[in-house]
């Protein structure tokens, strides 16, 4: 045979292990759904990957399991809609201060805790020119959504020395 | 037969027209099929999102969840959704701004970190950002490995196994929602908590906004909430000429919004 043809084999060789290597490294579970290879060319086992992964928010119901009293409080006023997780979840774990280990009894993630600072009140009720002026109550409707200078509003004391949190009302002794 | 030469020149040049016009073009489009071609509801099952900018007061409840959720590093500065802030002042000029994601929140009238007087505010608004979940994902496109794809129901994600952290797609996101998650080392994005709403709860950003400026659900089902906007409101999306077919509306955006 012709000394020519030696590259012919070499190509062809290349190509044989280009193969053989393909269906050895890509995983067995890559494929292209509904035939799409532009947009959906991707291992199947990925998919169930982002469904196993953990539910950390549980909402104000999973809270109110034990906390009865302070979920009726908390239905009955204009925090109702507050998640519990949006002021009690602590992103320093350090803070973690709930008596029980929710994750132990229910496999909860969040740390939970309590955060007493103006800075917490202020994400929602500071006054700003461009903070929409109404709010929209699932029981009354649009309503006026009230907002205080936090300069002005009894500057460096605690809003929960007055309020109630939780009925978003006022602590009985100061009424 | 005797064909004079204009003759021949007509009758070809109808011979060419007659063969490159398909019958389909001298249809007459009624209005209702042009709009369906513009913007069909997919027949599909499809999530999508509505934000409504005019209710949306900017305290980051939405950002702070979602990191805590998603287990994105608390105190990095990448963020699957985040918070921006438009003002323009009387004299025109336009800050845009989104301090840290606005994690924390925005509890001053300080744009870009300096404090003005409310009386020098024209007009703002907050405008919560988050993946646009595209029909046509221009991240997807260029993902070297086939690390990032479309699942059927029309959320992009990322496989956090195969990613090689190249970081195309993260600069080939015209909206600047895919960032390198410090921790896996690959690139991340939002996935419309993909975890959560395959098991019928709603996103956490959903969950924890208390003035209802988001909602997510099947763009098909009428039933869903997002169904019934889309279908009654004036909705937009964000950069529409990149052709990618966002699928996260919005009510109340504005020009200074981009
Ligand atoms: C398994 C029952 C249980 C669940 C679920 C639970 N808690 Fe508690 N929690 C308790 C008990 C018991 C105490 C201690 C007694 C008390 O103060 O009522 C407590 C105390 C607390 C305290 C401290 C009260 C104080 O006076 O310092 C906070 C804050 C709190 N819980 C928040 C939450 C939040 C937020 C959730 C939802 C994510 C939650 N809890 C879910 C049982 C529970
Ligand atoms: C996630 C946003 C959010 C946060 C954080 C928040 N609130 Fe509210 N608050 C609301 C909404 C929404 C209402 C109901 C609308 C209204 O009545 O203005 C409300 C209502 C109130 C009211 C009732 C006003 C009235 O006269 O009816 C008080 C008082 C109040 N909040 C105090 C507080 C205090 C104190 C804190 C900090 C511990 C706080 N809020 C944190 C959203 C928030
Ligand atoms: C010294 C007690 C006290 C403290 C501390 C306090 N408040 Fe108040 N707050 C009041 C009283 C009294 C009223 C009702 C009279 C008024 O409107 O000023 C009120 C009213 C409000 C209202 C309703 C305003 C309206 O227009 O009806 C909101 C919202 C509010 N407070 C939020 C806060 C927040 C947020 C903080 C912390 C940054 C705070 N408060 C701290 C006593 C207090």
């Amino acid at each position: 045979m012709s000394h020519a043809w030696r590259p012919v084999f070499v190509v062809l060789a290349a190509i044989v292990f280009f193969l053989v290597a393909r269906v050895i490294l890509v995983p067995s579970d890559f494929s292209a759904k509904n035939g799409d290879y532009k947009y959906q060319w991707h291992r199947l086992s990925s998919e169930q990957y982002w469904k196993d992964f953990p539910v950390k928010h549980k909402g104000m119901e999973f809270c109110g399991m034990c906390h009865v009293p302070i979920l009726e409080k908390l239905k009955g006023g204009g925090h109702q809609n507050v998640q519990c997780e949006n002021c009690h979840a602590m992103f320093n774990p350090e803070k973690k201060s709930h008596p029980i280990d929710l994750k132990e009894i229910s496999g909860y993630l969040l740390n939970i805790g309590t955060d007493r600072s103006r800075e917490l009140c202020k994400r929602c009720h500071a006054e700003l020119p461009y903070r929409p002026s109404t709010y929209t109550d699932p029981k009354k409707g649009t309503v006026k959504f009230k907002m205080i200078d936090p300069d002005k509003h009894n500057p460096s004391m605690e809003c929960a020395m007055c309020h109630d949190v939780h009925s978003a009302g006022f602590k009985t002794a100061a009424k | 037969m005797n064909l004079s030469r204009r003759e021949l020149l007509k009758m070809g040049l109808v011979a060419v027209c007659g063969t490159v016009i398909p019958l389909s073009a001298l249809e007459i489009l009624t209005p209702e099929a042009a709009a369906s071609l513009i913007h069909p509801f997919s027949k599909k099952k499809r999530w999508a999102f509505v934000v409504d900018t005019t209710k949306c007061v900017g305290c980051g409840m939405c950002a702070k969840a979602c990191k805590l959720e998603n287990e994105v590093p608390f105190d990095t500065e990448v963020q699957r959704t985040w918070i921006e802030r438009y003002v323009q002042l009387k004299d025109g000029k336009v800050i845009i701004d989104s301090p840290q994601g606005a994690r924390y929140g925005y509890t001053k009238n300080d744009p870009q970190g300096k404090e003005i007087k409310d009386s020098e505010v024209a007009k703002g608004l907050f405008v919560p950002k988050l993946c646009n979940q595209c029909e046509k994902p221009s991240c997807v496109q260029v993902c070297p490995v086939g690390a990032t794809y479309k699942t059927e129901d029309g959320v992009v994600l990322v496989d956090r196994g195969w990613c090689i952290g190249c970081g195309y797609c993260i600069t080939n996101c015209p909206y600047f929602a895919r960032f390198f998650h410090p921790i896996t080392n690959t690139a991340d994005k939002c996935t419309f908590c993909y975890h959560r709403i395959t098991k019928g709860l709603n996103t956490a950003c959903v969950d924890s906004c208390a003035f209802g400026a988001r909602k997510c659900g099947l763009i098909n089902d009428p039933e869903s909430e997002v169904f019934k906007i889309l279908s009654t409101e004036r909705v937009s999306v964000l950069k529409p000429e990149y052709g990618n077919e966002p699928h996260v509306f919005y009510i109340g955006l504005d020009h200074i919004v981009r």
